[in-house]
């Protein structure tokens, strides 16, 4: 007689028993890896279009003087209460890991308490922003397409057409973006936009005293930025969230979500 | 009286859903900004009008023209990399048109500036020059200026 499907004899019931493993070891390892991880895990993600400029920060640098946010709110009219770029300090110890931003840091950190000092293990200051990634969820979830990435990278917001529906707000896995209270829009940082077409670096990597924030072409071997590339030191934000990130992390603890 | 069409109700719902479908495209034609990119789904004006956008910091190459001396010394000392702006304000609040339209900030009031980059902390990076309570930084306090001793545009003694 043929064998029938899932006849359960004792043999074939070993071999569905195989087969349902290895099947869900599969799954598993797709889910983990996530399909064509292989292939696009460098530099440079998913969007078919080529992209040349990055954002670098370098967390050993930075002072956490609050230049750059500081500079943001002037050069973008950024509402007070409100913030493009911040700045957080994580103190990590062995009790746990404390993180706070007081006002963004506009006015930089006054000295931690002595005893979360004596705890401290390893201490850092980190500069946040939009990670203007190549695989955006606010761009995906943006019902009028007021959000999009220009050809060289830049994810915009586009205030005339925006609805203010804060779609986007929820989806950006980096608190990037808020509704600007004033014009009722979406908004976030442009990476200076304006100021890269006109010939100049965005304004927070202008003011930055220790070059913690550096931006420029990863393809010209030159640039600082390109630099970084080669020691393959980077990291990003949330990785595990395949948005691709083109704010790219050098010392960052591990610690950092 | 002819009896009417057995399909009339069809045809009415036809007739229905020609003139929804007219509707839905004439609202759609009007509401889609004229400059739509259908590529990548965006309005094609949006990053023009975003890169008009008036620039507020000029970078230190904009001081240099009116205070080559003054910019060029900074740079020969301790404070080099330093942005003019990051500790004086934005150029557009100060210059324009060739002319000086107010005063740049100077803040000869306080120590914040200097402590605000130069207090010790435990996040700072390790080779930063900090604040330290050495013999002659015992008397500082916010009665004594850091330019009782240091320059700003020459912090090194
Ligand atoms: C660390 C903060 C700081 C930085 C950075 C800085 N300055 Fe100053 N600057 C001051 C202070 C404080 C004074 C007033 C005290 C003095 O005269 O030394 C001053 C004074 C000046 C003056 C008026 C007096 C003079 O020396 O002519 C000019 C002009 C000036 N700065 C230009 C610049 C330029 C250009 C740069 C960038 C190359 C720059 N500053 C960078 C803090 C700074
Ligand atoms: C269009 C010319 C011009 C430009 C550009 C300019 N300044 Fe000035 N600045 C002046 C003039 C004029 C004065 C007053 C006379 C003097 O002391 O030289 C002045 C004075 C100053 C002073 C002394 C305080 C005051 O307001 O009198 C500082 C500080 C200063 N400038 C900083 C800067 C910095 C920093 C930049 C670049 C971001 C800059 N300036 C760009 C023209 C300029
Ligand atoms: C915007 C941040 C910033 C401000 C404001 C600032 N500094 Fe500095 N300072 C720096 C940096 C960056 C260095 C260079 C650090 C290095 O060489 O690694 C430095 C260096 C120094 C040094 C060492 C100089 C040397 O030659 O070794 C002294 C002293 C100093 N600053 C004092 C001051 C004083 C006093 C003020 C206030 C007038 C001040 N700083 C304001 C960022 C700042
Ligand atoms: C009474 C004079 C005096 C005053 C006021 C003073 N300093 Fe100093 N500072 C010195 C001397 C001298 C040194 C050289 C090292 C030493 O002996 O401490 C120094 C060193 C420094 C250094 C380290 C430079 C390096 O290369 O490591 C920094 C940073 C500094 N001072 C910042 C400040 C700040 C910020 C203020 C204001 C809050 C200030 N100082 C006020 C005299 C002074």
């Amino acid at each position: 007689m043929e064998k029938q499907k899932w006849n359960l004899e004792p043999d074939s019931r070993r071999e569905f028993l195989a087969n349902l493993v290895s099947g869900a070891a599969t799954a598993t390892v797709l889910m983990v890896v996530g399909p064509g991880a292989s292939a696009d895990h460098g530099v440079g993600g998913h969007s078919k279009k080529h992209r040349d400029l990055v954002y670098v920060i370098n967390v050993n640098n930075c002072i956490g003087c609050g230049n750059c946010v500081r500079a943001c709110k002037r050069e973008n009219s950024v509402p007070s209460e409100y913030f493009r770029t911040w700045v957080e300090r994580y103190v990590i110890t062995k009790k746990g890991i404390y993180v706070d931003s007081p006002k963004g840091a506009i006015e930089g950190f006054k000295k931690i308490n002595a005893a979360i000092r004596s705890e401290s293990q390893l201490a850092r200051t980190i500069p946040k922003m939009c990670n203007h990634c190549d695989n955006s969820p606010c761009i995906q979830v943006c019902p009028v397409g007021a959000t999009y990435r220009t050809d060289d990278g830049f994810v915009l917001v586009d205030h005339e057409h925006c609805v203010g529906c804060a779609y986007c707000v929820q989806a950006c896995p980096y608190g990037a973006r808020f509704i600007n209270p004033e014009k009722k829009k979406a908004d976030k940082c442009t990476w200076c936009y304006h100021r890269v077409k006109a010939g100049k670096l965005p304004a927070c990597v202008t003011v930055c005293p220790n070059k913690a924030r550096m931006f420029g072409n990863l393809h010209d071997p030159d640039s600082e930025v390109a630099k970084v590339f080669k020691e393959d030191r980077w990291m990003t934000l949330r990785p595990e969230m395949h948005t691709h990130p083109y704010c790219f992390y050098v010392g960052l603890p591990r610690e950092v979500r | 009286m002819p009896n009417p069409s057995p399909r009339s109700h069809l045809y009415r719902l036809g007739g229905l859903l020609v003139i929804g479908l007219i509707g839905f495209l004439a609202v759609k034609a009007l509401a889609t900004p004229s400059s739509w990119n259908h590529e990548d789904w965006y309005r094609g004006d949006s990053p023009k009008e975003i890169a008009a956008l008036p620039l507020s910091y000029g970078g230190n190459e904009s001081c240099q023209g009116c205070h080559k001396k003054t910019h060029d010394q900074v740079e020969a000392f301790g404070h080099k990399g330093l942005s003019c702006e990051s500790c004086h304000g934005a150029v557009v609040d100060h210059a324009g048109d060739g002319k000086k339209i107010a005063d740049a900030k100077v803040d000869m009031e306080s120590n914040w500036q200097c402590m605000n980059c130069h207090e010790d902390q435990i996040t700072k990076p390790k080779f930063f020059p900090t604040f330290k309570p050495t013999k002659t930084h015992e008397d500082v306090d916010a009665d004594m200026l850091c330019s009782t001793c240091h320059e700003a545009h020459n912090p090194g003694l």
